[in-house]
């Protein structure tokens, strides 16, 4: 009983922070005026070929992103997740970097390699350079930006999945044939849908972006929805005009949910936790592979941030820094912190609950955290404030609890996933063993299930709060007057401020991202040795 | 033949093969028998190829195919067939694409291919299953597709690793007949890993007592 009104509590919770705000957006898009109306969409459908044109675009992007990311994360995952290849773990880390940086970030990061003042611009000549900067300020330069953001989602999917293949079934394979024609015939074929899974979350994360397009001055059909909301303050018109955005997501997530989530649950009970996993031996090209994969992350990765590092390096640059932007650095970290620390426990509780199956609803708790992890930031937060801009709700709409709420929604899928696979791992007996002893189920949690999790936990806690920390979709469009966020607050000074502001500013992300994650992962440290002492 | 010469293998520093010296004729049917952990399935994997040795050597039909930490011949160069304890059916193909896998590795020409793949279909009575998936068969079915698979291109040796302990006694029974009858036609060596007393002496002519990972 405990355990079922705890459950229920969480499936409720996230009714209220998720669904209920895109449900209240669907609804207040057909008002106007407290009646039915279908004004707004009379205006977004009366407004030209624009948004037709942008939401093209929008299209057209994400599918280059979908094409090159699903390609090289695969490739990379397997290299990295199933050779011999030496400092996989290196690589995988410097390759992953990119998710922790917000993609405009990289953007600028890449416009001071590649941009009109980009130190590789100087170097070509002038009629090289513009072809180079027209290139980085368009589709191209867009979609090599968000790639090289995004491209870690697919390549760790893959090296967790081909982790997760039962190694029999690929020895079996290695009986008749060698190593190209089982990765061929055998693993492929069975992550494909994690595969597909990563794919579809690229392109659907690519969809929603606004900041990196915005910087390259490649208009997307995000940037529509901004505009209706910032720019005219019609809500209406936004409301209409995120209706597209919010159909293709349910779309794309209804038809991967319905396909595929079956099949990567019968791929994780493939897996037999205590078998090791079979390498493949590269022999004699181990070094040559080595040698591509390094210098494919140094371009990619190394030389950008290297030359935003670069560009930074004055004191001046950060002391503008501190002094304009000071409140936001606080704030969000502050809103981080928050966000993290009550996205652990709700989202422990829902993966918990999807996991052991304890509801019916399970199924459809676990698509709607999905979904909301997929759709553009700038659909939740107006769909927060149409829920919340309410005279009796004053209090949630102007304060920083919209952002909170906001962070809550986007990114609950994150520690439920992660749970989920977490408990997934503690065999049910251990809490039958508990049950039979007379125990109740919250003493099951904290005495048996969380210690067990505990590492899974505080990953899921560090992953939530590294989202919340580089989230601008959501609040862009929710922060109260004043209370503006270190992404937001650079995205504003991007347009005007001095290049190496700018640049100072992305490190100072970067760096209030890394180090709550270093003093967490120092502490963990400590304590093991304490264990182990 | 197959010949073990001194091979020891460690796991995390613990010893699961140890000095173990071994020989099995041609054509011979013997059955590595002893308690869980004692090392079979082990020397298996090290027959097919799937494990290196830390030490010693291992030689098939004459032929040197593994050293210390050195692979000479890889698995699927050393014409062995083999049935997993979880029989590693790959559930995303049909009966009929889980056998032809090797078969096409193979390069065997596409008609050949399928007179093959319906004569081992046949052979294990499973014709009305040929385009069914692992997962929509009984688990008798299941150990004859993987049956089937193993004999699929003529292996000179057959390793079957605990194939029957999930079965119950009836269906354990009548699937050892079927295991004499398959090796009686094609006179395959037969390795056979059980920790069942019944069918090692069922199926064996040379029962090989291991503990430790030493013969006992």
């Amino acid at each position: 009983m405990q355990r079922r009104l705890t459950l229920f509590a969480a499936a409720a919770l996230l009714g209220v922070i998720g669904l209920a705000p895109v449900l209240g957006m669907v609804a207040r898009s057909f008002l106007f005026e407290g009646a039915f109306s279908l004004r707004a969409y009379q205006a977004l459908l009366s407004s030209g070929a624009q948004p037709l044109r942008w939401m093209g675009q929008s299209l057209l992007l994400s599918s280059y992103v979908t094409i090159l990311a699903t390609t090289a994360g695969v490739a990379l995952g397997i290299l990295l997740g199933k050779t011999d290849v030496p400092w996989r773990g290196a690589l995988i880390t410097a390759f992953s970097a990119p998710l922790l940086i917000p993609p405009y970030v990289l953007a600028v990061a890449w416009s001071a390699v590649v941009g009109p003042t980009g130190w590789i611009t100087h170097a070509i000549g002038a009629d090289a350079a513009r072809l180079l900067t027209s290139w980085l300020f368009g589709l191209y330069g867009c979609a090599g930006v968000l790639f090289t953001a995004f491209m870690p989602v697919v390549m760790l999917l893959t090296i967790v999945y081909v982790g997760a293949v039962n190694p029999r079934l690929e020895d079996a394979g290695r009986l008749v044939s060698r190593w190209p024609g089982v990765l061929r015939r055998v693993t492929l074929p069975l992550i494909a849908p994690a595969i597909v899974l990563g794919a579809v979350v690229v392109f659907l994360l690519t969809l929603g972006e606004v900041g990196a397009p915005t910087y390259l001055r490649y208009h997307v059909y995000p940037v529509e929805i901004m505009t209706q909301f910032a720019a005219f303050y019609d809500f209406g018109a936004a409301t209409a005009a995120a209706m597209p955005l919010l159909m293709i997501t349910l779309a794309i997530v209804a038809v991967e949910y319905g396909l595929l989530e079956r099949r990567v649950s019968e791929l994780r009970t493939l897996a037999f936790g205590t078998q090791s996993r079979s390498r493949i031996r590269l022999g004699r090209w181990r070094r040559p592979l080595f040698v591509l994969a390094f210098a494919w992350m140094l371009v990619t990765v190394a030389l950008p941030i290297a030359n935003l590092l670069a560009q930074s390096a004055s004191l001046a640059a950060y002391a503008e820094a501190f002094a304009r932007t000071g409140g936001s650095i606080l704030r969000s970290l502050g809103y981080a912190l928050v966000g993290a620390s009550l996205l652990t426990p709700i989202g422990f509780a829902c993966g918990y609950f999807i996991q052991r199956r304890t509801l019916p609803l399970w199924r459809g708790m676990d698509a709607l955290a999905l979904l909301l992890f997929t759709l553009p930031g700038s659909v939740i937060g107006i769909g927060l404030i149409s829920l919340w801009n309410t005279p009796a709700t004053e209090v949630v709409y102007r304060t920083s609890a919209i952002v909170i709420l906001g962070y809550l929604a986007q990114y609950i899928v994150l520690p439920t996933r992660m749970t989920a696979a977490m408990v997934e791992r503690i065999p049910p007996s251990l809490e039958h063993a508990a049950q039979l002893c007379g125990a109740s189920w919250f003493t099951i949690v904290v005495r048996i299930v969380a210690p067990l999790a505990a590492r899974g936990l505080i990953a899921a806690w560090a992953v939530s709060y590294v989202f919340c920390m580089r989230d601008l979709g959501v609040s862009i469009v929710v922060y109260p007057p004043g209370s503006d966020t270190l992404p937001v607050r650079i995205m504003t000074l991007m347009a005007n401020g001095a290049p190496d502001l700018v640049a100072a500013l992305c490190i100072i992300l970067i760096a209030v991202t890394l180090l709550p994650l270093g003093a967490v992962a120092l502490w963990l440290g400590r304590v093991e040795r304490r264990s182990r002492a | 033949m197959i010949e073990l010469r001194a091979v020891s293998k460690a796991y995390n520093g613990r010893n699961v093969i140890d000095s173990l010296s071994l020989n099995v004729e041609a054509g011979e049917r013997v059955a590595l028998f002893g308690p869980s952990g004692c090392g079979k399935s082990t020397v298996l994997n090290l027959i097919a190829g799937l494990l290196a040795p830390d030490s010693g050597e291992i030689v098939i039909d004459a032929e040197l195919v593994a050293t210390a930490h050195t692979i000479l011949r890889e698995p699927a160069q050393r014409g062995i067939g083999m049935v997993f304890q979880d029989l590693a059916l790959w559930p995303h193909m049909t009966v009929a694409e889980n056998i032809e896998f090797g078969l096409a590795a193979k390069r065997m020409p596409a008609e050949q291919r399928r007179q093959r793949v319906t004569e081992m279909i046949e052979l294990v009575q499973l014709g009305a299953y040929r385009n069914a998936r692992p997962g929509e068969l009984s688990g008798g079915e299941q150990q004859r597709v993987a049956l089937a698979r193993a004999l699929a291109l003529s292996p000179r040796i057959v390793l079957m690793d605990e194939p029957l302990s999930a079965l119950d006694d009836e269906l354990n029974l009548q699937l050892r007949q079927e295991i004499l009858t398959l090796h009686s036609r094609f006179a395959f060596t037969l390795v056979y890993v059980t920790h069942s007393r019944d069918e090692a002496s069922a199926l064996a002519t040379r029962i090989i007592h291991l503990r430790h990972g030493r013969i006992a």
